[in-house]
């Protein structure tokens, strides 16, 4: 039992840092961004190409979360000309461009047949529990480090400004500030804490492929966001842990009632039940749980 | 009394503890049905568990084994190496299952592999990726491989081929590990063989015509083309091809080009199709219980999932190498697999008749409904493969190639 609670709270500490990302692209700078999954298929991979050769896992995680935050600078650019849907539809396809470019080239990623055999981290501790232990303490204590960066950058002029930029970038540039360099400064580090992401879970599951990069992981991220709260640290974490009740709770259900309730029907009604949690939130708390109820 | 929060909190846990506390009463040997039951492989996964839960069903009302029911745990992948992981570990960690079977696709195999090697227990699974047969996937020998390599199947293709006389096969892959799997095998044996490969076209899946990648090998004007597709893009291909008209001959996995296929093409357009399958053993008598089982589960005839029949199959090697075994110690069973599995030995394709063949001290060789079910050393699975033609509608077996 315990290892399987280590590994929910590894991939839901993953989904943190993931949300974190989002949180500070989206809830505090408010670019809608859904291609998060191309910056985490390149911290992942960057990590698992580079750790294979034999570079010690510390510097591949730093190569991951450089590469993820290079790869948003020209979406930075292109956040200068766009705003919100439409700069929604060219992170849509950022992320699908990023999977179709891992599938064709093989020399590098071993193209749809992925790259089996990554290095666990802590792999001295073995695959079992301890090993697990290590790996989880390591995540969060990097979950904690982004949460507090994230809180000191709210409370900082920095802070300040992308607030602005989210809620009138008109009347910033009025006052004289550059949104553009905020922007790409905004998306770099969302990538990067993505890329991070990105590396461990590839040196946790261990096998990669490009169709584990689609779409649905972007929405998962989202999902998670807006039940937490938008625009809140703290909703990130709460948030991303949620989504993990509601997709791993429902495993329990059928053993219940193994009769009762068939796979087909257990992933649907799964869908189902985050779609209604999704519904519910955005009627009677628009805010999310833990969401900014400073403002109306 | 009065509805108390407390009370409505105790009654919910004592409702979430009710089956640990039924199960506790009859001590079983637990496996695990981890199953892409949505996501890419959805198309089969309800069947794959239903037949572990159906041969499980059978096996029970044959006695169970080694005195003790099986019990099965259903879970679902989700085709996705992540939630497969969070799947196997609930398995092994909280229904603490002793094998786990049926997992679909190479990356969740993969990746659910070292988890079963680390709780020491056994994998049953369907994936073509060979770096399934070796370390450091394979390292305890406890995967065993119920599928064809994509390689053998290529190399298979490659064979008909030559017996077919054709000379300038082209070929056509869907973009997954499975169809360029197929597909590369097929090149190196071609060109192994001495020959010139043609054109290889590789499509993306999901896509409503496929029109420019057909022309582009058609343009080649090759004799036959060879697939590793799967069964609704191999309908839109065959159907855009015969509307061009465009004389050629096609080799297809079996499990594309399957009763289902004609039926939705028409015998005038799959007329002279060459279909592939690892002796999916139809005749045999394990088929014929495994069809019977499929039809009363999924209303379909059985030889439409080729990959039901494989985990038809699981439950029953796994449920022989127990009574073979007498022990529920995962070694013990790991070591008597082969035994039951592989010749020589009385040929036996059900459960009962191979328990009562052990429980009388004889030697036996389980032929299944997938294969006739002989691992190598790797734990691969090494079948012959059979020829089908398919003629105004029908599927006639020509001849069977091995390699």
């Amino acid at each position: 039992m315990e290892a399987y609670i280590v590994a929910i709270a590894i991939v839901g500490a993953i989904y943190v840092l993931l949300t974190l990302g989002l949180t500070l692209q989206y809830g505090l700078t408010g670019l809608v961004n859904f291609g998060h999954v191309g910056f985490f298929a390149i911290g992942a991979y960057a990590s698992a190409i580079v750790s294979m050769q034999g570079v010690p896992l510390v510097a591949s995680f730093a190569f991951a979360a450089l590469l993820a935050a290079l790869a948003a600078w020209p979406i930075g650019l292109v956040a200068l000309r766009l705003r919100d849907d439409y700069f929604a539809v060219v992170t849509l396809g950022f992320g699908e461009t990023v999977r179709l470019a891992i599938t064709s080239e093989k020399w590098l990623t071993n193209g749809v047949q992925g790259i089996p055999g990554i290095p666990r981290t802590f792999a001295g501790l073995g695959v079992g529990l301890p090993g697990a232990l290590a790996t989880l303490a390591a995540i969060t204590l990097v979950c904690v480090a982004a949460a507090l960066a994230l809180r000191r950058i709210t409370r900082s002029p920095f802070g300040r400004v992308i607030e602005a930029i989210r809620d009138n970038e008109e009347a910033l540039k009025a006052l004289g500030k550059d949104p553009a360099r905020f922007k790409i400064q905004v998306l770099a580090l969302g990538a990067a804490l993505a890329g991070i992401a990105g590396a461990f879970y590839a040196h946790y599951i261990t096998y990669l492929s490009p169709d584990q990069f689609i779409p649905l992981v972007t929405f998962y991220v989202w999902m998670a966001m807006i039940m937490g709260g938008v625009g809140r640290v703290s909703g990130a974490v709460v948030g991303a842990l949620l989504l993990m009740l509601f997709l791993e709770g429902t495993r329990f259900l059928r053993d219940i009632a193994p009769d009762a309730i068939s796979g087909v029907a257990m992933a649907s009604l799964r869908f189902g039940a985050v779609g209604l949690a999704l519904i519910l939130f955005t009627l009677f708390r628009p805010q999310g749980l833990v969401g900014d109820y400073t403002r109306r | 009394m009065s509805l108390t929060r407390r009370l409505v909190l105790g009654a919910a846990a004592g409702t979430l503890a009710v089956p640990y506390v039924v199960r506790a009463q009859a001590e079983t040997f637990r496996i695990g049905a981890l199953n892409p039951i949505t996501g890419a492989g959805s198309p089969y996964g309800t069947g794959m568990q239903r037949m572990i839960q159906a041969a499980v069903e059978a096996i029970n009302s044959a006695g169970g084994v080694n005195g003790r029911r099986i019990e099965v745990f259903a879970e679902d992948t989700q085709t996705s190496p992540q939630a497969a992981v969070l799947a196997a570990k609930k398995l092994i960690e909280v229904n603490r299952v002793r094998a786990i079977l049926g997992t679909w696709s190479s990356g969740v195999s993969l990746a659910v592999i070292p988890l079963t090697n680390e709780a020491d227990i056994l994998l049953m699974h369907t994936s073509g990726a060979p770096a399934l047969s070796t370390p450091p996937a394979n390292a305890k020998n406890l995967g065993y491989r119920y599928q064809a390599t994509n390689d053998r199947f290529g190399r298979a293709f490659a064979e008909i081929a030559v017996r077919e006389g054709f000379r300038r096969p082209a070929t056509m892959a869907f973009n997954n590990a499975s169809g360029i799997g197929n597909t590369d095998g097929f090149r190196r044996a071609w060109a192994a063989k001495g020959n010139q490969n043609g054109e290889h076209v590789v499509y993306e899946p999901n896509q409503p015509s496929y029109r420019a990648e057909l022309l582009r090998v058609l343009s080649t004007r090759p004799d036959v083309i060879v697939m590793g597709s799967f069964l609704p893009d191999t309908t839109i291909i065959l159907r855009e091809w015969f509307q061009t008209g465009t004389p050629v001959k096609w080799i297809i996995p079996a499990w594309a080009a399957n009763p289902q296929l004609v039926q939705a093409l028409g015998p005038a357009v799959t007329n002279g199709i060459i279909a592939v399958d690892s002796v999916s053993n139809e005749g045999a008598e394990a088929f014929t219980a495994y069809d019977a089982a499929y039809r009363r589960a999924m209303n379909q005839p059985g030889a439409s999932n080729v990959y039901a029949a494989m985990t038809w199959d699981m439950a029953n090697t796994l449920a022989l190498a127990i009574e073979q075994a007498k022990s529920f110690e995962t070694a013990a069973i790991n070591a008597a697999i082969r035994r039951v599995a592989n010749p020589p030995g009385e040929a036996v394709s059900a459960f009962a008749a191979g328990k009562a063949a052990i429980a009388a001290g004889r030697k036996i060789n389980y032929e299944g409904a997938s294969s006739v079910l002989d691992f190598d050393e790797f734990g691969d699975v090494t079948p012959d493969f059979g020829v089908f033609f398919i003629e105004n509608g029908q599927f006639n077996r020509r001849y069977v190639v091995k390699i």
